[in-house]
């Protein structure tokens, strides 16, 4: 037994058990200790993935709302300054609109005197480029367009859009319908067709002519505008169909510097007032072909005088409806007691092919002639006796 | 855009008068004076594609001697302008030209009075 216990072997052994148990128990302890901090961890983990959760949450919704404060400040803004604008360039237009009657009247006071004349043609020429630019940013910070209260030839809608831009002498007219545009419509159409003819001369060579043709189609009318410009990219393209089908619904501090109205102005007026705008096409010229689509709605039947004396049209029907020619109704007329004038109602009038109205042009000329302040003066200096005018009296 | 009842009428002259000269020089006031009087020549047809201001002066003229003033009054036109369309026209033919007749002689009043006399003497109408 003694000799048992006095193994050194068994010594050994023990002393390893002892502390291989020792040892395990050890690892047990740790072990569960480290499952226990782990759980722990992981708790707080679920609650940090939480917390991750609803901060994420929090931050979309503020900064979802901040976008919508920022968008409705932007708003606020926008319409503040349209509304300033409006206020502001309406004022100007109204100025311009009233410059350009004044200078019509100066024009008839002034039209025998040549270089006082061609001078005032001038400053007419800056007025009516400096009205449209004004009415175009009225128009499009929601301004009054002034309305025409005429129907208006397509021919003397393109001459009045001709006359707004600088290079007005460039444009050539080659109208073949004889349609009119009405009253409502005649400014805006103008107005799109004095943009487009602005850009046409503005994107082409100095010199190079700028044509306007008309064409009847199926559903009205095309105004189509070609210019032998360098055409446009494809970027320009985009921006401009988008411009011309937002219906003007445009920030305006987001057209450039300087802003570039045309397009958005077009879009505007043509969504307003029904009719089309496009300026994807390429003219036979290699540039630009611009094209307003004016629908039937907006015309009226053909006019018979398209213009000059059209502006004092009267309504009253006193005359009979045959055709007279218009030499023959100012006759009566006289000057200081002096024998009446007349002269031969010519039958080469017919000249003229004129189409059937309910608008005399008897009438217009009527009311023309017994406004005309040069008609006494010429009644009384133009004639005298021996004037050979004998065998044209009635 | 206001709603229809808030346009204000534009009442400016729709076509501008330098479209209508093209902008071109105007001719000189001598050249047709503003009682000079013009006519439509005989036999004449009107220019293709004559802009509405030269077919009013057409229809104008065809009646007779019109002197430069009325045929711009009727037109609406100013007087120059007028005058560019009318020069165009006489260029071209189309239109006859007289010289403003001279002013009348100073007739001796007692002269006009006798014919006012002998007119009422004749105790017409």
């Amino acid at each position: 037994m003694t000799s048992l216990f006095a193994d050194p072997l068994l010594w050994v052994l023990l002393v390893v058990l002892i502390a291989a148990v020792l040892a395990v128990t050890r690892a047990r302890r740790t072990n569960v200790q480290l499952r226990a901090s782990n759980n722990t961890l992981q708790g707080e983990l679920t609650t940090a993935r939480g917390q991750l959760t609803d901060l994420r949450a929090r931050h979309s919704s503020e900064s979802s709302r901040h976008a919508s404060d920022l968008e409705e400040v932007r708003k606020d803004a926008e319409s503040a300054t349209k509304a300033t604008l409006k206020s502001a360039v309406g004022t100007l237009a109204t100025l311009a609109e009233e410059q350009l009657a004044l200078l019509d009247e100066l024009q008839q006071k002034y039209g025998d005197h040549r270089a006082f004349l061609a001078d005032l043609m001038l400053v007419d020429h800056t007025g009516s480029q400096f009205s449209r630019r004004t009415k175009g940013i009225s128009v499009l910070c929601g301004g009054w367009l002034g309305r025409r209260d005429r129907d208006a030839s397509v021919y003397d809608v393109a001459r009045s859009a001709q006359g707004r831009i600088r290079s007005f002498e460039r444009v050539r007219i080659h109208s073949q319908a004889n349609v009119a545009v009405s009253s409502r419509a005649v400014e805006p159409v103008a107005m799109v067709l004095a943009e487009l003819l602005d850009n046409a001369t503005k994107y082409s060579a100095p010199g190079s002519p700028v044509e306007i043709n008309v064409q009847p189609v199926p559903t009205g009318i095309c105004l189509i505008v070609d210019d032998a410009g360098l055409g446009m990219d494809q970027e320009t393209k985009t921006r401009a169909a988008s411009l011309l089908s937002s219906g003007g619904a445009v920030d305006i501090t987001s057209l450039g510097d300087p802003p570039k109205f045309g397009f958005a102005l077009s879009g505007k007026l043509a969504a307003h007032y029904g009719f089309h705008v496009s300026v994807d096409a390429v003219s036979p010229y290699g540039g630009v072909r611009a094209v307003i689509r004016v629908p039937e709605s907006l015309l009226t039947a053909e006019l018979p005088t398209p213009e000059p004396v059209a502006l004092d049209t009267s309504h009253e029907d006193e005359e009979e409806d045959k055709p007279t020619p218009i030499a023959s109704l100012v006759i009566g007329q006289t000057a200081g007691g002096l024998p009446k004038r007349r002269r031969r109602r010519g039958g080469a009038v017919t000249v003229v092919p004129s189409s059937p109205s309910e608008h005399g042009a008897d009438d217009v000329n009527a009311e023309t002639a017994s406004r005309l302040k040069a008609f006494a003066r010429g009644t009384a200096l133009g004639r005298d006796s021996d004037n050979t005018e004998g065998p044209q009296n009635q | 855009m206001s709603s229809p009842h808030e346009e204000t009428p534009a009442t400016s002259g729709f076509v501008r008068s330098y479209v209508i000269t093209g902008g071109r020089t105007l001719p000189s006031e001598g050249e047709l004076a503003l009682h000079a009087l013009v006519c439509l020549a005989p036999g004449r047809t009107l220019p293709p594609g004559a802009s509405p201001e030269v077919r009013a002066i057409w229809d104008l003229c065809a009646g007779g001697y019109l002197s430069v003033a009325e045929v711009a009054g009727h037109l609406g036109l100013p007087v120059g302008v007028t005058r560019l369309l009318l020069s165009d026209l006489a260029d071209q033919g189309h239109l006859l030209r007289r010289a403003e007749p001279p002013p009348a002689q100073g007739v001796p009043r007692p002269i006009l009075e006798k014919v006012l006399h002998g007119l009422e003497a004749l105790n017409i109408g």
